[in-house]
């Protein structure tokens, strides 16, 4: 049957329109397959309103809408970066933003009955270390890495820091939305077709791409 | 403490507007709202919160007019063109006033029905109705004596409004002054007086010595709660009461002190006033300003826009509010998005 699956019906929960229109492409990217997204977009004041909020827009999308999934990404900052251990079952370190945002989403969730014929609002959960700047210089820049930031944070000498970062992004420690927008397209852009290089050097991205597939499979089985 | 001065119109039922109905009037296609006495409106811009003040305001003016025989719908030119529908609050409750468009050209009919004995009472109600924008510069200015009657809509005349109630409603005049000072500490007094030109200028005594702080010298948060004061401590306050941005100038731990003059306006029991109620429509962008409506969600209108058609929705008519509350403060949920009446957004 070659039948067009239906279209995902996602949400994201993100700190500026720039990030989200960037998470957008990383998302179906990483999906490979139609995505519809769920209006008024879903905005937080950083961390930690995220983490604040998080609970009352899970419970809004599940009651109110139709979404299957929605999609949370926040800086790290200097918070501790997530890391396999921490992957571990019933696991979970309270200083690492991964941790905290999956232990929301799970208990928000397990305590609502079913509702628009789904059990539970899926989650893909990504933490960009220490910015999504971060992201946005990958492929560009080989020195900035996940890897590199936590070895700057075991070893108390940064690689760079987040204004660093910015700077290299938009060339300027003020950039307008406007021109975060357009540069965030056009440093995504080199993983529209492929986000190994992203999963390898982020794997803050990799958890979000990995959540991400997680639903296909479920789909499919 | 006597307040009996402060009533002008005691007896009769304060507020005007039941319900408002739009139809293709701007973005508001067909939209519907019920007035509660106190209604804080929020919403991006374009969605309406402006078009329903102007739609108030133009009743107002159509209602001095004489009546004009009822035109039927079918009768007139344009058959689908702008139409807004009032409903009155008691003791007007069956009247029924439609602002309509005769024809392309003529879009200034006013219809009521039944357009009996009542339609004379219910109109001087209409005629109260008042709406401000209020600009901090105009509020700093000097005023003509002359002018005190009553507060104009950007708020140009304050001083000589201020100075009439001094001279004429002095116990509502050192009321008002005791709030300002307890809200504005820094202050001992109000000082409106004749300046060189004659001009009444504004002024206000700096505490702990006797220097007065004249016109635009004054803050702007000063100025704006001076203006939202001598509306509330009038004696003869509108019937129904607009104000757009009711939050601009002021710091965000004042806003409380800002919502509780409006209340004095409409809910003047609270405040132990025996007065007629001021029906109040405010507007406002700030979430700490929506915060303090957490326990009083029938007061707040979402104003929400759909492509270029507006509607608006009672927060209170939400099932999930408390739920939602219990996570959160009230702003934190409108940022979010998750309550509606955000500004739309282009994702390309
Ligand atoms: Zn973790």
């Amino acid at each position: 049957m070659s039948e067009q699956p239906a279209p995902w019906r996602l949400a994201i929960l993100s700190e500026s329109p720039a990030d989200e229109t960037a998470l957008r492409v990383l998302v179906e990217a990483v999906l490979r397959a139609p995505v519809t997204w769920v209006t008024p977009s879903l905005r937080a004041r950083g961390w930690p309103s995220v983490a604040q909020v998080m609970p009352a827009v899970i419970r809004h999308l599940h009651f109110n809408t139709d979404a299957d999934g929605l999609v949370v990404v926040v800086d790290s900052d200097d918070s501790v970066t997530h890391t396999a251990e921490h992957d571990a079952p019933n696991y979970f370190h309270p200083r690492c933003r991964m941790c905290q945002l999956r232990a929301i989403h799970r208990q928000t969730t397990k305590k609502f009955p079913p509702a628009h014929g789904r059990a539970r609002i899926l989650r893909a959960i990504g933490v960009a270390v220490p910015a999504i700047e971060a992201w946005y210089l990958c492929g560009r820049d080989e020195r900035v890495t996940e890897e590199a930031w936590v070895k700057g944070q075991e070893t108390g000498a940064r690689p760079y820091s987040r204004g660093e970062l910015k700077w290299r992004v938009y060339a300027t420690d003020r950039p307008s939305l406007v021109l975060e927008t357009e540069r965030a397209l056009v440093e995504v852009a080199r993983h529209r077709k492929d986000t190994r290089r992203l999963e390898h050097e982020f794997p803050g991205f990799a958890a979000l791409a990995k959540d991400l597939r997680g639903w296909r499979r479920e789909e499919n089985s | 403490m006597a307040w009996c001065c402060l009533a002008r119109r005691v007896g009769e039922h304060g507020g005007v507007i039941a319900s408002v109905a739009f139809r293709n009037f701007k973005a508001l296609r067909n939209a519907h709202l019920a007035l509660a006495p106190f209604n804080l409106v929020i919403g991006p811009n374009g969605s309406g919160k402006t078009s329903l003040v102007q739609a108030m305001m133009r009743l107002r003016t159509l209602s001095a007019l004489p009546l004009r025989e009822p035109i039927p719908r079918e009768a007139r030119e344009v058959s689908n063109g702008p139409e807004i529908t009032f409903r009155f609050l008691p003791p007007f409750e069956m009247t029924e006033a439609v602002l309509a468009c005769e024809s392309d050209v003529r879009c200034d009919l006013l219809q009521v029905t039944p357009a009996d004995e009542g339609w004379p009472r219910l109109c001087e109600r209409i005629q109260g109705m008042r709406s401000y924008v209020l600009d901090h510069r105009e509020i700093a200015n000097a005023a003509r004596a002359d002018e005190g009657d009553e507060l104009a809509s950007d708020g140009h005349n304050l001083a000589a409004v201020i100075a009439r109630l001094q001279s004429q409603h002095s116990e509502n005049y050192a009321a008002m002054r005791d709030e300002l000072v307890r809200i504005l500490p820094e202050y001992a007094d109000i000082a409106c007086a004749p300046g060189r030109d004659g001009l009444i200028e504004l002024g206000l005594i700096l505490k702990g010595g006797s220097e007065r702080i004249v016109g635009d010298a004054i803050s702007q948060g000063s100025l704006y709660l001076l203006a939202l004061l001598a509306l509330a401590f009038h004696p003869a306050p509108p019937t129904v009461l607009c104000i757009e941005e009711v939050d601009r100038g002021f710091h965000p731990r004042l806003l409380r002190e800002v919502r509780d003059v409006l209340y004095r306006l409409s809910h003047p029991t609270s405040f132990g006033w025996k007065r007629d109620p001021v029906q109040v429509i405010a507007t406002t962008h700030s979430p700490y300003l929506l915060d303090l409506f957490g326990d009083h969600p029938e007061e707040v209108v979402i104003s929400a826009k759909h492509g270029t058609a507006a509607t608006f929705s009672r927060l209170a008519d939400r099932a999930d509010l408390q739920d939602l509350l219990a996570e959160g403060t009230l702003g934190d949920m409108w940022y979010t998005g998750i309550l509606g009446g955000v500004p739309e957004e282009t994702h390309e």
